[in-house]
């Protein structure tokens, strides 16, 4: 039995942090772009064939994916597809998942795999793939959709979310702020690739490009699709805002989420960068933070997430901050609820003060 | 097979059991001690050859030699597995010849690559060894060998004249040319130490590895009979000078003390930096996590590490668990180690996945002048209660 993966780079911007940048390339979790834990994912479950589709801002994370050598994916046979908008033909109009799969179904025909794993790269978590599609067969339903409880608050608006009673499905929602009850989709569905194919097809035809809310919801209400829920038990943070994901930098600060996501039998990889250890000056103050290699320390650092090669200078305070690649926090400034991009510099004695559900974002290369 | 014809291969000699290291080389070779929170000895001369574009690396390996293999596996981390270059681990094997079997000395190491180096039909070999922790531009060196129409260049720097009996001295004209040469003399003439850096040109040295073998009494050894002998035979021999920073960590007190020169603001060695940088096998461990209730100061911490307690003046490694209550000072915890809580360990070097036990305590304070006795742990070892000054287990 073979399986391929698709990952969806989700290149709409949400905010200043992905506007230059696919959601896929983006930076979390002191040294992963959020792409890792998908590709991640998908090779612990010995998946070999792997297509990423991308419309635009798709630079970074082909720099940073490169071959997929760390995921094993610099294969001749199967390997890594970057399909980007050459690939996805002219049209420019971004309307949903099932028109992106349309524009790359070559990629989907000429593929000599039996099923296919479709995720987003807007979720962090470190599930067990293999797992879902044995769940997947085994139901021998069309479709398996992944779905965590305790996300829906009947307040975040949940792309898709369904709600059950025993094993039966009594409700779907889709772009909704669902209810306590319901279990949101995790944007991780498995299918056999001929359905695929051929409901792509189908769809397009009729102008319906939607994957939650034509595939899933619309065939659901016609009684013309059966379902397979697969509940994640484990953690995943959604990183579909600048407050969620300044909130799920500060998860990883708990050792059961970190223990969970960074599970040891599963390692997340990403891409290879020689760094030194990090150096702890004499006079440092470092609590409760994550910190990547290749960083020197004079200052305090408290509560935050740190990636390569921060400086942070002596007497400088930084506080609920996530600070990306090589920021330089000058002598005597102080931070609290930033997120600064990659290589941004803070001057000596600046004062940049956010709160936690608006943190002051800086952008990639700025001076302050 | 046709292979690339080279200008200069490196031949790294990594076989050495390195029994001044004790228990640290109980099940490793020595060039795959870690040293400096994430890099292992060999990481020096292999990035030094490709930072100098030495892209064919011929490893010769005899003792305990899996980690080391498992470690250096196809040279990617280097760069060494592209379609032109190659890091290729030679043990030694049996065959049909002379050449079959054991090493029995460096020379005898690469006499029997002969074929190996042959294959690349280079002008130049550069000779290294897997126990120095530097950085060098071997090419800067070939080219000083080429421009002085050398057989034979050996990399040399001074040495405290107190020190110079433990080393090889060469002893030079003005030109820098090499005129004598003492191994581990006991009146030295000068302090130009030999830094066991080579640069020959082939067919020479392939000619006295055969000449070498040939002498039943000698030794096989680069030191005690190829270098003399060319010199006797009376081939150009320069010296080249390196005034850079150059640590043979051959010891437990000098590994000790080369890893602890890593650290400060100014340290003795800069290994930080894009320019020439040291590569080494990467772990897929996530960042370091540093606790609340934790305090470091002037330390190496390396990813994939949990700090709940005081780490002072200290190199942690990869993956390494630090209790809460726990102490380290002054010492060198290689990775995976794990100290429980309220441990203490000063003037320590812990070997990979070692354990100090809850409230244990590993080695001690020394008061000023008193020499300091490093307490050493084993690959795997475990520590309940005491490990005393100087001790290993």
């Amino acid at each position: 039995m073979r399986v391929m993966g698709i990952i969806f780079a989700n290149d709409v911007a949400v905010d200043a942090l992905t506007e230059k940048r696919a959601m896929a390339s983006l930076p979390f979790g002191s040294r992963y772009r959020q792409v890792d834990f998908h590709l991640s994912n998908l090779a612990a479950a010995g998946i070999h064939h792997v297509g990423i589709v991308s419309r635009s801002n798709y630079q970074s994370m082909m720099n940073h994916v490169g071959s997929g050598e760390e995921w094993g994916l610099e294969l001749e046979d199967g390997g890594l597809e970057f399909l980007t908008p050459f690939a996805l033909g002219n049209d420019d109009r971004y309307r949903g998942k099932l028109e992106n799969l349309h524009a790359v179904l070559d990629f989907l025909k000429f593929a000599h795999d039996e099923y296919v794993v479709l995720t987003d790269s807007s979720i962090i978590t470190n599930l067990d793939v293999a797992d879902i599609v044995k769940s997947h067969i085994d139901s021998g339903k069309d479709i398996t959709v992944v779905v965590k409880s305790g996300v829906a608050n009947g307040k975040k608006v949940l792309d898709l979310a369904l709600k059950m009673e025993g094993q039966q499905i009594t409700d779907i929602v889709v772009s909704y702020p669902a209810p306590e009850d319901y279990l949101a989709s995790m944007d991780l569905f498995v299918v056999r690739r001929d359905w695929l194919i051929q409901k792509v097809t189908e769809f397009v035809a009729h102008d319906k490009y939607h994957m939650d809310r034509d595939l899933v919801l619309g065939q659901w209400n016609a009684g013309t699709i059966s379902i397979n829920v697969y509940r994640h038990e484990g953690v995943a943070l959604y990183n579909e805002s600048t407050a969620e994901y300044f909130a799920n930098s500060m998860a990883l600060l708990n050792k059961d989420i970190r223990d969970d996501i960074f599970n040891a039998h599963h390692p997340i990889y990403t891409k290879v960068r020689d760094r030194v250890p990090t150096y702890y000056g004499e006079d440092c103050e470092i609590e409760n933070c994550l910190i990547a290699d290749g960083c020197v320390l004079d200052g305090e650092v408290e509560d935050s997430v740190l990636f390569r090669d921060v400086v942070v200078e002596k007497g400088a305070e930084v506080e609920n901050c996530v600070l990306m690649n090589k920021a330089f926090i000058g002598e005597g400034s102080e931070l609290k609820y930033v997120i600064l991009d990659k290589d941004v510099t803070i001057s000596a004695g600046t004062k940049l003060i956010g709160t936690p559900s608006a943190p002051i974002i800086i952008k990639r290369g700025e001076t302050v | 097979m046709n292979f690339q014809k080279k200008r200069t291969i490196a031949m790294l000699l990594a076989g050495g059991q390195g029994s001044r290291l004790h228990v640290l080389t109980r099940k490793t070779a020595k060039p795959a001690v870690p040293f400096g929170g994430k890099y292992r000895i060999i990481d020096f001369p292999l990035s030094n050859c490709v930072n100098s574009g030495i892209d064919t690396v011929g490893i010769l390996t005899q003792y305990q030699p899996l980690e080391l293999n498992e470690y250096i596996g196809n040279g990617q981390p280097w760069g060494l597995n592209k379609s032109r270059s190659c890091a290729q681990v030679l043990p030694p094997y049996e065959r049909n010849d002379k050449k079959s079997g054991w090493y029995e000395g460096t020379a005898n190491a690469i006499y029997k690559n002969i074929d190996f180096v042959d294959r690349f039909d280079p002008e130049y070999v550069v000779v290294l060894s897997g126990d120095h922790i530097y950085k060098m531009d071997y090419s800067a060196m070939v080219e000083y060998h080429i421009a002085n129409k050398a057989a034979c260049t050996i990399a040399v720097r001074e040495v405290p004249l107190a020190e110079a009996s433990r080393f090889g001295i060469l002893n030079t004209n003005p030109d820098n040319s090499i005129y004598e040469f003492e191994e581990k003399p006991a009146k030295p003439k000068s302090t130009n130490a030999s830094m066991g850096i080579y640069c020959f040109d082939w067919k020479v040295l392939r000619d006295a590895l055969i000449a070498d073998e040939a002498d039943p009494n000698s030794s096989k050894d680069f030191g005690k009979n190829i270098i003399p002998n060319l010199l006797n035979a009376g081939f150009k021999m320069m010296a080249y000078r390196f005034d850079g920073y150059w640590k043979d960590v051959g010891t437990i007190d000098s590994l000790w003390e080369a890893n602890m020169e890593l650290l400060g603001k100014n340290p003795e060695f800069e290994i930080r930096g894009e320019k020439d940088k040291i590569y080494a096998r990467n772990s897929a461990l996530p960042s370091s996590y540093i606790d609340e209730d934790a305090k470091i100061c002037g330390a190496f911490v390396a990813e994939g590490c949990e700090v709940y307690g005081t780490v002072k003046h200290s190199i942690i490694s990869v993956g390494c668990t630090i209790g809460e209550g726990a102490l380290v000072e002054d010492s060198v915890v290689m990775p995976g180690v794990v100290i429980e809580a309220g441990a203490i360990v000063r003037h320590a070097i812990l070997g990979e996945d070692s354990r100090v036990c809850k409230n244990a305590v590993v080695g001690g304070a020394f008061a000023e002048g008193e020499t300091k006795k490093i307490s050493v742990t084993s690959k795997g070892a475990v520590v309940e209660t005491v490990l005393l000054p100087g001790e290993m287990v």
